[in-house]
C-alpha cells in the first residue's frame, strides 16, 4: 500500500515537473514571439505585461488535467499567432549571417593602415 | 616560382603598427564596445559586470542583495517565469540565441555568467 502510495507520489511529482518546464518554455516562446510582433519597444512592455497576467491569471490551478488542458490551450494559441518571420540573431541558423563571412585562419592578420605605415 | 620568392623576399608586414592598435584597444571596461563579430572574446570581469547589471535593473529585485553566485528564484524571491524573463534580458543584452532547453537551466547568475563566458558567440 505505502509503496504504490510512493509510486504515484513520484507519478504526481514527475507529471508537476513536467508541466512546469512546459509552461516555462512555453511563456519564454510567446514573450519571445510578443517582441517579434511589436513593431516598437514601448509597444512590447504593454505586450509582454498583457501575456504575464494572462499566465498569472491560471497560476494556482491545482488539478493536473485542468493545467495540462491551459497548456494545450496556451500552445494551440501561440501555434495560431506564431510570427511568419521571426527576429533570428545572426549567426545563428536561419541567420542572415549564418555560414556566411567564416573567420580567418589563425596566423592571417589584416592592417587597415591604408598606407599609413609608409609615411611613419 | 622565382619570381614568387623575389616577390616575398619585398614584403613586409608592419607588426610595431599592430602593437600600437593593440594599445589604442587596451581601454577600460564600458568605455570602448566593439560591434564587430570579430573582436576578442569577453573576459570575465565584463562579463561579470554585465550579467550582474542586467539583473540588477530587472523590476522586482532588490539591487542591493545581487551577487555573482545569488540564485534568482532562491536569493531574489523571484518565480520561474520572471526567471525566464531575466534569461530574456540576458539573450538581448548578449545578442544570443540559447536553446529553449539550456536557456531553462539558466536559474543563477553564477550558471548564467559560466554559460555566456563559455559561449563563442557571445558579444
Amino acid at each position: 500500500m505505502s509503496s504504490s502510495k510512493g509510486v504515484s507520489t513520484a507519478a504526481y511529482v514527475a507529471r508537476r515537473a513536467a508541466q512546469k518546464e512546459k509552461v516555462r518554455i512555453l511563456y519564454r516562446r510567446a514573450l519571445k514571439d510578443t517582441l517579434n510582433w511589436a513593431v516598437h519597444r514601448h509597444l512590447f512592455y504593454q505586450d509582454a505585461s498583457d501575456l504575464r497576467d494572462r499566465f498569472d491569471a491560471n497560476k494556482h490551478v491545482a488539478d493536473l488535467d485542468t493545467i495540462d488542458r491551459l497548456i494545450a490551450d496556451g500552445e494551440a494559441a501561440h501555434n495560431k499567432w506564431r510570427h511568419p518571420d521571426p527576429y533570428i540573431v545572426p549567426w545563428a541558423p536561419g541567420g542572415s549571417k549564418f555560414t556566411r563571412n567564416p573567420t580567418p585562419p589563425t596566423g592571417i592578420e589584416i592592417v587597415y593602415d591604408f598606407g599609413k605605415e609608409d609615411n611613419d | 616560382m622565382a619570381l614568387r620568392a623575389a616577390l616575398l623576399r619585398h614584403v613586409r608586414i608592419p607588426v610595431q603598427t599592430l602593437a600600437v592598435t593593440g594599445a589604442k584597444l587596451k581601454q577600460p571596461i564600458g568605455f570602448l564596445r566593439l560591434m564587430s563579430s570579430h573582436d576578442d572574446h569577453l573576459n570575465k570581469e565584463e562579463v561579470i559586470e554585465r550579467v550582474l547589471s542586467v539583473v540588477k535593473s530587472f523590476p522586482k529585485v532588490d539591487p542591493s542583495r545581487v551577487t555573482p553566485d545569488v540564485h534568482f528564484q532562491k536569493d531574489l524571491g523571484l518565480d520561474s517565469l520572471d526567471n525566464v524573463e531575466i534569461v530574456m534580458a540576458l539573450e538581448e543584452e548578449f545578442k544570443l540565441e540559447i536553446p529553449d532547453k539550456e536557456a531553462d537551466k539558466l536559474d543563477s547568475c553564477n550558471l548564467a555568467i559560466e554559460y555566456i563566458y563559455n559561449h563563442p558567440m557571445a558579444g
